[in-house]
Protein backbone atom coordinates (compact mmCIF):
# COMPACT_ATOMS: atom_id res chain seq x y z
CA UNK A 1 0.00 0.00 0.00
CA UNK A 2 1.32 3.45 -0.95
CA UNK A 3 1.60 6.06 1.79
CA UNK A 4 -0.54 8.88 0.34
CA UNK A 5 1.58 11.74 1.70
CA UNK A 6 4.80 10.15 0.48
CA UNK A 7 3.12 9.50 -2.86
CA UNK A 8 2.05 13.13 -3.20
CA UNK A 9 5.56 14.26 -2.37
CA UNK A 10 7.19 11.78 -4.76
CA UNK A 11 4.95 12.61 -7.73
CA UNK A 12 5.21 16.31 -6.81
CA UNK A 13 8.96 16.15 -7.39
CA UNK A 14 8.10 16.02 -11.11
CA UNK A 15 6.19 19.31 -11.01
CA UNK A 16 9.40 21.33 -11.33
CA UNK A 17 10.38 19.67 -14.62
CA UNK A 18 6.81 19.95 -15.94
CA UNK A 19 6.69 23.67 -15.12
CA UNK A 20 10.15 24.31 -16.56
CA UNK A 21 9.12 22.58 -19.79
CA UNK A 22 5.81 24.45 -19.90
CA UNK A 23 7.32 27.88 -19.25
CA UNK A 24 10.25 27.49 -21.63
CA UNK A 25 8.18 25.93 -24.40
CA UNK A 26 5.38 28.48 -24.11
CA UNK A 27 7.80 31.41 -24.34
CA UNK A 28 9.49 29.87 -27.39
CA UNK A 29 6.11 28.98 -28.90
CA UNK A 30 4.70 32.45 -28.30
CA UNK A 31 7.68 34.37 -29.70
CA UNK A 32 8.32 31.99 -32.60
CA UNK A 33 4.60 31.73 -33.32
CA UNK A 34 4.42 35.53 -33.53
CA UNK A 35 7.40 35.63 -35.88
CA UNK A 36 5.90 32.83 -38.01
CA UNK A 37 2.57 34.64 -38.31
CA UNK A 38 4.23 37.88 -39.42
CA UNK A 39 6.64 36.06 -41.76
CA UNK A 40 3.65 34.32 -43.30
CA UNK A 41 2.43 37.66 -44.59
CA UNK A 42 5.54 38.13 -46.72
CA UNK A 43 5.96 36.62 -50.18
CA UNK A 44 9.23 34.88 -49.30
CA UNK A 45 8.18 33.77 -45.82
CA UNK A 46 4.76 32.34 -46.72
CA UNK A 47 5.84 29.07 -48.40
CA UNK A 48 8.68 28.48 -45.93
CA UNK A 49 6.55 29.00 -42.81
CA UNK A 50 3.60 27.10 -44.29
CA UNK A 51 5.93 24.14 -44.94
CA UNK A 52 7.39 24.21 -41.43
CA UNK A 53 3.96 24.50 -39.81
CA UNK A 54 2.59 21.70 -41.97
CA UNK A 55 5.40 19.32 -40.97
CA UNK A 56 5.18 20.23 -37.28
CA UNK A 57 1.42 19.71 -37.19
CA UNK A 58 1.57 16.61 -39.35
CA UNK A 59 4.01 14.54 -37.30
CA UNK A 60 3.75 13.23 -33.71
CA UNK A 61 5.41 15.31 -31.04
CA UNK A 62 7.01 12.15 -29.66
CA UNK A 63 8.74 11.63 -32.99
CA UNK A 64 9.91 15.27 -33.03
CA UNK A 65 11.22 14.91 -29.47
CA UNK A 66 13.09 11.72 -30.37
CA UNK A 67 14.65 13.34 -33.44
CA UNK A 68 15.82 16.36 -31.46
CA UNK A 69 17.04 14.42 -28.42
CA UNK A 70 18.67 11.43 -30.11
CA UNK A 71 20.02 12.96 -33.31
CA UNK A 72 21.06 16.47 -32.29
CA UNK A 73 24.51 15.31 -31.17
CA UNK A 74 25.29 13.45 -34.39
CA UNK A 75 23.76 16.12 -36.66
CA UNK A 76 24.95 19.30 -34.98
CA UNK A 77 27.56 18.20 -32.45
CA UNK A 78 25.45 19.67 -29.63
CA UNK A 79 24.30 17.21 -26.99
CA UNK A 80 21.04 18.44 -25.54
CA UNK A 81 19.89 17.64 -22.02
CA UNK A 82 16.42 16.17 -21.50
CA UNK A 83 15.16 19.56 -20.32
CA UNK A 84 16.66 21.48 -23.28
CA UNK A 85 15.45 18.93 -25.82
CA UNK A 86 11.96 19.06 -24.27
CA UNK A 87 11.81 22.85 -24.23
CA UNK A 88 13.05 23.12 -27.83
CA UNK A 89 10.73 20.40 -29.14
CA UNK A 90 7.57 21.48 -27.35
CA UNK A 91 8.39 25.14 -28.06
CA UNK A 92 8.80 24.66 -31.81
CA UNK A 93 5.77 22.38 -31.94
CA UNK A 94 3.68 24.90 -30.02
CA UNK A 95 4.88 27.70 -32.33
CA UNK A 96 3.13 25.96 -35.22
CA UNK A 97 -0.19 26.07 -33.38
CA UNK A 98 0.34 29.56 -31.93
CA UNK A 99 1.16 30.90 -35.40
CA UNK A 100 -2.18 29.56 -36.63
CA UNK A 101 -3.94 31.22 -33.69
CA UNK A 102 -2.18 34.53 -34.42
CA UNK A 103 -2.87 34.19 -38.14
CA UNK A 104 -6.60 33.92 -37.53
CA UNK A 105 -6.35 36.80 -35.05
CA UNK A 106 -4.56 39.01 -37.58
CA UNK A 107 -7.01 38.11 -40.33
CA UNK A 108 -9.96 38.90 -38.09
CA UNK A 109 -8.72 42.46 -37.51
CA UNK A 110 -10.31 45.01 -39.86
CA UNK A 111 -8.03 45.88 -42.79
CA UNK A 112 -8.72 49.48 -41.83
CA UNK A 113 -6.46 49.15 -38.78
CA UNK A 114 -3.50 48.58 -41.08
CA UNK A 115 -4.69 51.35 -43.39
CA UNK A 116 -5.13 53.76 -40.48
CA UNK A 117 -1.49 53.12 -39.53
CA UNK A 118 -0.48 53.71 -43.13
CA UNK A 119 -2.36 57.01 -43.40
CA UNK A 120 -0.94 58.14 -40.05
CA UNK A 121 2.55 57.29 -41.33
CA UNK A 122 3.23 54.98 -38.39
CA UNK A 123 6.41 52.98 -39.08
CA UNK A 124 5.91 49.24 -39.80
CA UNK A 125 7.69 48.17 -36.62
CA UNK A 126 5.35 50.23 -34.42
CA UNK A 127 2.33 49.22 -36.49
CA UNK A 128 2.95 45.58 -35.65
CA UNK A 129 4.29 45.89 -32.13
CA UNK A 130 2.01 48.58 -30.74
CA UNK A 131 -1.16 48.45 -32.81
CA UNK A 132 -1.71 45.05 -34.40
CA UNK A 133 -0.14 42.48 -32.04
CA UNK A 134 -1.62 43.87 -28.77
CA UNK A 135 -5.10 43.61 -30.31
CA UNK A 136 -4.36 40.17 -31.74
CA UNK A 137 -3.03 38.99 -28.37
CA UNK A 138 -6.11 40.11 -26.46
CA UNK A 139 -8.52 38.82 -29.11
CA UNK A 140 -6.88 35.40 -29.23
CA UNK A 141 -6.29 35.04 -25.50
CA UNK A 142 -8.85 32.23 -24.98
CA UNK A 143 -7.21 30.19 -27.76
CA UNK A 144 -3.75 30.90 -26.34
CA UNK A 145 -4.89 29.68 -22.92
CA UNK A 146 -6.20 26.51 -24.61
CA UNK A 147 -2.85 26.05 -26.29
CA UNK A 148 -1.06 26.46 -22.96
CA UNK A 149 -3.30 23.85 -21.34
CA UNK A 150 -2.69 21.45 -24.24
CA UNK A 151 1.04 22.14 -23.99
CA UNK A 152 1.01 21.36 -20.25
CA UNK A 153 -0.48 17.95 -20.92
CA UNK A 154 1.82 17.38 -23.88
CA UNK A 155 4.91 17.76 -21.67
CA UNK A 156 4.14 14.27 -20.29
CA UNK A 157 5.76 12.93 -23.48
CA UNK A 158 9.15 13.92 -22.03
CA UNK A 159 8.95 10.79 -19.88
CA UNK A 160 9.64 8.74 -23.02
CA UNK A 161 13.22 10.06 -23.12
CA UNK A 162 13.68 9.67 -19.37
CA UNK A 163 12.49 13.03 -18.05
CA UNK A 164 11.10 12.69 -14.50
CA UNK A 165 8.04 14.89 -14.88
CA UNK A 166 4.71 14.42 -13.10
CA UNK A 167 3.54 11.48 -15.22
CA UNK A 168 6.89 9.71 -15.23
CA UNK A 169 7.23 10.12 -11.46
CA UNK A 170 3.77 8.63 -10.99
CA UNK A 171 4.67 5.70 -13.25
CA UNK A 172 7.91 5.13 -11.32
CA UNK A 173 6.02 5.13 -8.03
CA UNK A 174 3.42 2.75 -9.42
CA UNK A 175 6.04 0.39 -10.78
CA UNK A 176 7.81 0.36 -7.45
CA UNK A 177 4.65 -0.62 -5.51
CA UNK A 178 2.82 -2.57 -8.25
CA UNK A 179 -0.12 -0.24 -7.71
CA UNK A 180 -1.26 2.19 -10.40
CA UNK A 181 -4.51 3.77 -9.25
CA UNK A 182 -3.28 6.10 -6.48
CA UNK A 183 -0.10 7.37 -8.21
CA UNK A 184 -2.01 8.12 -11.40
CA UNK A 185 -4.78 9.87 -9.45
CA UNK A 186 -2.14 11.99 -7.72
CA UNK A 187 -0.59 12.86 -11.11
CA UNK A 188 -4.04 13.73 -12.49
CA UNK A 189 -4.70 15.99 -9.51
CA UNK A 190 -1.45 17.87 -10.06
CA UNK A 191 -2.28 18.43 -13.73
CA UNK A 192 -5.83 19.49 -12.87
CA UNK A 193 -4.66 22.07 -10.29
CA UNK A 194 -2.10 23.45 -12.76
CA UNK A 195 -4.76 23.74 -15.49
CA UNK A 196 -7.07 25.55 -13.06
CA UNK A 197 -4.28 28.01 -12.21
CA UNK A 198 -3.59 28.68 -15.92
CA UNK A 199 -7.30 29.25 -16.56
CA UNK A 200 -7.55 31.60 -13.59
CA UNK A 201 -4.60 33.66 -14.83
CA UNK A 202 -6.18 33.68 -18.31
CA UNK A 203 -9.48 34.99 -16.94
CA UNK A 204 -7.64 37.74 -15.05
CA UNK A 205 -5.86 38.91 -18.19
CA UNK A 206 -8.99 38.52 -20.30
CA UNK A 207 -10.84 41.02 -18.13
CA UNK A 208 -8.55 43.65 -19.61
CA UNK A 209 -9.94 42.88 -23.04
CA UNK A 210 -12.82 45.23 -22.36
CA UNK A 211 -11.47 48.70 -22.99
CA UNK A 212 -13.84 50.91 -21.05
CA UNK B 1 -0.34 77.11 -49.66
CA UNK B 2 -1.81 80.12 -51.44
CA UNK B 3 -5.62 80.17 -51.48
CA UNK B 4 -7.06 79.12 -54.83
CA UNK B 5 -3.79 77.58 -56.02
CA UNK B 6 -4.26 74.06 -57.35
CA UNK B 7 -3.71 71.59 -54.47
CA UNK B 8 -4.98 68.39 -56.05
CA UNK B 9 -5.22 67.40 -59.68
CA UNK B 10 -6.51 64.12 -61.10
CA UNK B 11 -5.91 63.53 -64.77
CA UNK B 12 -7.67 60.67 -66.57
CA UNK B 13 -7.67 58.49 -63.45
CA UNK B 14 -9.10 55.01 -64.02
CA UNK B 15 -9.46 52.09 -61.70
CA UNK B 16 -11.02 48.67 -62.19
CA UNK B 17 -11.69 45.85 -59.77
CA UNK B 18 -11.72 42.70 -61.84
CA UNK B 19 -14.38 43.23 -64.50
CA UNK B 20 -15.83 46.26 -62.77
CA UNK B 21 -14.80 49.66 -64.04
CA UNK B 22 -15.09 51.80 -60.90
CA UNK B 23 -13.34 54.97 -62.01
CA UNK B 24 -13.32 55.79 -65.68
CA UNK B 25 -11.06 58.60 -66.78
CA UNK B 26 -11.79 60.97 -63.90
CA UNK B 27 -10.49 64.53 -64.21
CA UNK B 28 -10.72 66.77 -61.17
CA UNK B 29 -8.82 69.87 -60.13
CA UNK B 30 -9.26 71.20 -56.61
CA UNK B 31 -8.10 74.60 -55.42
CA UNK B 32 -6.63 75.19 -51.97
CA UNK B 33 -8.97 76.21 -49.19
CA UNK B 34 -12.15 74.77 -50.71
CA UNK B 35 -14.52 72.19 -49.36
CA UNK B 36 -15.48 69.86 -52.16
CA UNK B 37 -18.09 67.13 -52.02
CA UNK B 38 -18.10 64.02 -54.16
CA UNK B 39 -21.58 62.60 -54.42
CA UNK B 40 -22.82 59.40 -55.97
CA UNK B 41 -24.61 56.16 -55.29
CA UNK B 42 -23.19 53.26 -53.28
CA UNK B 43 -20.62 51.43 -55.36
CA UNK B 44 -20.18 54.46 -57.58
CA UNK B 45 -16.50 54.86 -56.79
CA UNK B 46 -16.51 57.74 -54.27
CA UNK B 47 -14.58 55.88 -51.61
CA UNK B 48 -12.28 54.34 -54.22
CA UNK B 49 -11.52 57.82 -55.51
CA UNK B 50 -10.50 59.00 -52.03
CA UNK B 51 -8.53 55.82 -51.37
CA UNK B 52 -6.64 56.29 -54.65
CA UNK B 53 -5.82 59.88 -53.72
CA UNK B 54 -4.57 58.74 -50.30
CA UNK B 55 -2.52 55.94 -51.87
CA UNK B 56 -4.46 53.11 -50.24
CA UNK B 57 -5.38 51.82 -53.71
CA UNK B 58 -3.25 51.91 -56.83
CA UNK B 59 -4.64 53.41 -60.02
CA UNK B 60 -4.66 51.59 -63.35
CA UNK B 61 -3.97 54.67 -65.44
CA UNK B 62 -3.90 58.44 -65.19
CA UNK B 63 -2.12 60.78 -62.85
CA UNK B 64 -2.74 62.10 -59.34
CA UNK B 65 -0.84 65.23 -58.36
CA UNK B 66 -0.97 66.30 -54.71
CA UNK B 67 0.59 69.55 -53.56
CA UNK B 68 0.64 68.91 -49.83
CA UNK B 69 0.14 66.25 -47.18
CA UNK B 70 -3.15 64.34 -47.10
CA UNK B 71 -5.09 63.20 -44.05
CA UNK B 72 -7.74 60.51 -44.20
CA UNK B 73 -10.90 60.02 -42.15
CA UNK B 74 -12.31 56.53 -42.48
CA UNK B 75 -16.00 55.79 -42.82
CA UNK B 76 -15.81 53.46 -39.81
CA UNK B 77 -13.33 55.70 -37.95
CA UNK B 78 -10.70 52.96 -37.40
CA UNK B 79 -9.72 54.29 -34.01
CA UNK B 80 -7.30 52.04 -32.11
CA UNK B 81 -9.56 50.27 -29.57
CA UNK B 82 -6.82 49.49 -27.04
CA UNK B 83 -5.76 53.13 -26.73
CA UNK B 84 -7.44 56.04 -25.02
CA UNK B 85 -8.73 58.97 -27.05
CA UNK B 86 -5.66 61.07 -26.18
CA UNK B 87 -3.32 58.19 -27.05
CA UNK B 88 -5.14 57.71 -30.37
CA UNK B 89 -4.24 61.30 -31.20
CA UNK B 90 -0.70 61.36 -29.89
CA UNK B 91 0.56 57.89 -30.85
CA UNK B 92 1.46 58.56 -34.48
CA UNK B 93 3.11 61.95 -33.84
CA UNK B 94 5.01 60.48 -30.85
CA UNK B 95 6.50 57.53 -32.73
CA UNK B 96 7.64 59.87 -35.43
CA UNK B 97 8.28 62.73 -33.03
CA UNK B 98 11.65 63.65 -34.52
CA UNK B 99 10.11 64.34 -37.92
CA UNK B 100 7.02 65.86 -36.33
CA UNK B 101 8.60 68.37 -34.00
CA UNK B 102 11.95 69.07 -35.60
CA UNK B 103 10.24 71.47 -37.97
CA UNK B 104 9.42 73.49 -34.86
CA UNK B 105 12.96 73.27 -33.55
CA UNK B 106 12.09 70.85 -30.73
CA UNK B 107 14.73 68.16 -30.38
CA UNK B 108 14.32 67.06 -26.73
CA UNK B 109 12.10 63.95 -26.53
CA UNK B 110 10.30 64.95 -23.33
CA UNK B 111 9.67 68.43 -24.64
CA UNK B 112 8.34 66.92 -27.86
CA UNK B 113 5.99 64.64 -25.89
CA UNK B 114 4.63 67.57 -23.86
CA UNK B 115 4.20 69.62 -27.00
CA UNK B 116 2.32 66.86 -28.83
CA UNK B 117 0.06 66.13 -25.83
CA UNK B 118 -0.75 69.82 -25.39
CA UNK B 119 -1.52 70.11 -29.06
CA UNK B 120 -3.79 67.06 -28.92
CA UNK B 121 -5.66 68.40 -25.89
CA UNK B 122 -6.12 71.75 -27.61
CA UNK B 123 -7.53 70.01 -30.66
CA UNK B 124 -9.88 67.95 -28.49
CA UNK B 125 -11.06 71.17 -26.84
CA UNK B 126 -11.66 72.76 -30.23
CA UNK B 127 -13.78 69.77 -31.23
CA UNK B 128 -15.60 69.72 -27.86
CA UNK B 129 -14.44 66.27 -26.93
CA UNK B 130 -11.68 67.01 -24.41
CA UNK B 131 -13.76 65.55 -21.55
CA UNK B 132 -13.32 62.12 -23.19
CA UNK B 133 -9.52 62.33 -23.43
CA UNK B 134 -8.95 59.37 -21.12
CA UNK B 135 -11.88 57.27 -22.39
CA UNK B 136 -11.56 54.29 -24.72
CA UNK B 137 -13.24 54.43 -28.15
CA UNK B 138 -15.70 51.66 -27.20
CA UNK B 139 -17.35 54.00 -24.70
CA UNK B 140 -17.93 56.80 -27.24
CA UNK B 141 -21.04 57.52 -29.30
CA UNK B 142 -20.87 57.61 -33.12
CA UNK B 143 -20.64 61.40 -33.17
CA UNK B 144 -17.90 61.42 -30.55
CA UNK B 145 -15.92 58.81 -32.47
CA UNK B 146 -16.29 60.95 -35.58
CA UNK B 147 -14.83 63.95 -33.75
CA UNK B 148 -11.93 61.87 -32.40
CA UNK B 149 -11.26 60.52 -35.90
CA UNK B 150 -11.29 64.08 -37.22
CA UNK B 151 -8.92 65.23 -34.47
CA UNK B 152 -6.58 62.31 -35.15
CA UNK B 153 -6.44 63.19 -38.84
CA UNK B 154 -5.78 66.83 -38.02
CA UNK B 155 -2.88 65.90 -35.75
CA UNK B 156 -1.03 64.93 -38.93
CA UNK B 157 -1.27 68.57 -40.06
CA UNK B 158 -2.71 67.73 -43.47
CA UNK B 159 -3.12 70.26 -46.27
CA UNK B 160 -5.90 68.17 -47.76
CA UNK B 161 -8.35 66.25 -45.59
CA UNK B 162 -10.11 63.33 -47.25
CA UNK B 163 -13.36 62.33 -45.50
CA UNK B 164 -15.00 59.07 -46.50
CA UNK B 165 -18.74 59.12 -45.69
CA UNK B 166 -18.33 61.24 -42.55
CA UNK B 167 -22.04 61.07 -41.69
CA UNK B 168 -22.55 57.37 -42.26
CA UNK B 169 -24.62 56.00 -39.38
CA UNK B 170 -25.14 59.41 -37.78
CA UNK B 171 -28.50 61.07 -37.13
CA UNK B 172 -29.44 64.43 -38.69
CA UNK B 173 -28.45 66.53 -35.70
CA UNK B 174 -25.04 64.87 -35.42
CA UNK B 175 -24.55 65.16 -39.20
CA UNK B 176 -25.20 68.90 -38.91
CA UNK B 177 -22.63 69.04 -36.08
CA UNK B 178 -20.07 67.28 -38.29
CA UNK B 179 -20.84 69.78 -41.07
CA UNK B 180 -20.22 72.72 -38.77
CA UNK B 181 -17.02 71.11 -37.45
CA UNK B 182 -15.66 70.62 -40.96
CA UNK B 183 -16.55 74.23 -41.79
CA UNK B 184 -14.78 75.36 -38.63
CA UNK B 185 -11.66 73.35 -39.48
CA UNK B 186 -11.68 74.80 -42.98
CA UNK B 187 -12.16 78.35 -41.77
CA UNK B 188 -9.69 78.16 -38.87
CA UNK B 189 -6.81 76.41 -40.59
CA UNK B 190 -7.55 76.77 -44.29
CA UNK B 191 -7.36 73.02 -44.87
CA UNK B 192 -8.79 71.85 -48.17
CA UNK B 193 -11.45 69.20 -47.56
CA UNK B 194 -12.67 66.56 -49.98
CA UNK B 195 -15.75 64.70 -48.77
CA UNK B 196 -17.21 61.54 -50.31
CA UNK B 197 -20.85 61.10 -49.36
CA UNK B 198 -24.11 59.77 -50.72
CA UNK B 199 -25.93 62.40 -48.63
CA UNK B 200 -26.48 65.33 -50.97
CA UNK B 201 -28.21 67.41 -48.25
CA UNK B 202 -25.17 67.12 -46.00
CA UNK B 203 -22.84 68.08 -48.84
CA UNK B 204 -24.99 71.13 -49.60
CA UNK B 205 -24.54 72.21 -45.99
CA UNK B 206 -20.79 71.94 -46.02
CA UNK B 207 -19.33 72.09 -49.55
CA UNK B 208 -18.52 74.94 -51.91
CA UNK B 209 -18.77 72.55 -54.85
CA UNK B 210 -20.34 69.14 -55.40
CA UNK B 211 -18.95 66.75 -57.99
CA UNK B 212 -21.21 63.89 -59.04
CA UNK B 213 -19.41 60.65 -59.67
CA UNK B 214 -20.40 57.34 -61.26
CA UNK B 215 -23.56 55.35 -61.26
CA UNK B 216 -23.39 52.03 -59.45
CA UNK B 217 -20.76 49.94 -61.13
CA UNK B 218 -21.27 51.06 -64.72
CA UNK B 219 -17.97 52.85 -64.89
CA UNK B 220 -19.48 56.07 -66.13
CA UNK B 221 -17.69 58.40 -63.75
CA UNK B 222 -18.27 61.87 -65.14
CA UNK B 223 -15.95 63.63 -62.68
CA UNK B 224 -14.68 66.34 -65.06
CA UNK B 225 -14.54 69.25 -62.75
CA UNK B 226 -12.51 72.20 -61.64
CA UNK B 227 -13.25 73.76 -58.27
Amino acid sequence: MIDLLKGIKYVGSGVTLTLELLTGAFIIGFVLGGIFSIARRTRVGRPIVSGIVSVLRGTPVLLQLSVIFFTSASLTGIKLSILSAGIVTFGINSAAYVSEIFRSGIESLPRGQFEACQTLEIPRYHTWLRIILPQVFLNTLPSLINEMVALLKETAVVGMIGGMDITRSAQALAAEHYEYFIPLCIAGSYYYVLVMIIEWIGRKIEKKRVYT
Amino acid sequence: MKKNACILRLTDVSKTFGEMNVLNSVNIEIKAGNIVGVVGPSGGGKSTLLRCIQGLESIDSGKIEKYGRTGFMFQDFQLFPHMTVLRNLTFAPLVRSIAYTSELGITDKREAKNYIENEAMQLLRTLWIDHKASAYPSSLSGGQKQRVALARSLMMKPNILLCDEPTSGLDQTTSAEVASLLNKVNTDSGITILIASHDREFLKLVSNTIIPIGTAGDGTSPGHSTT
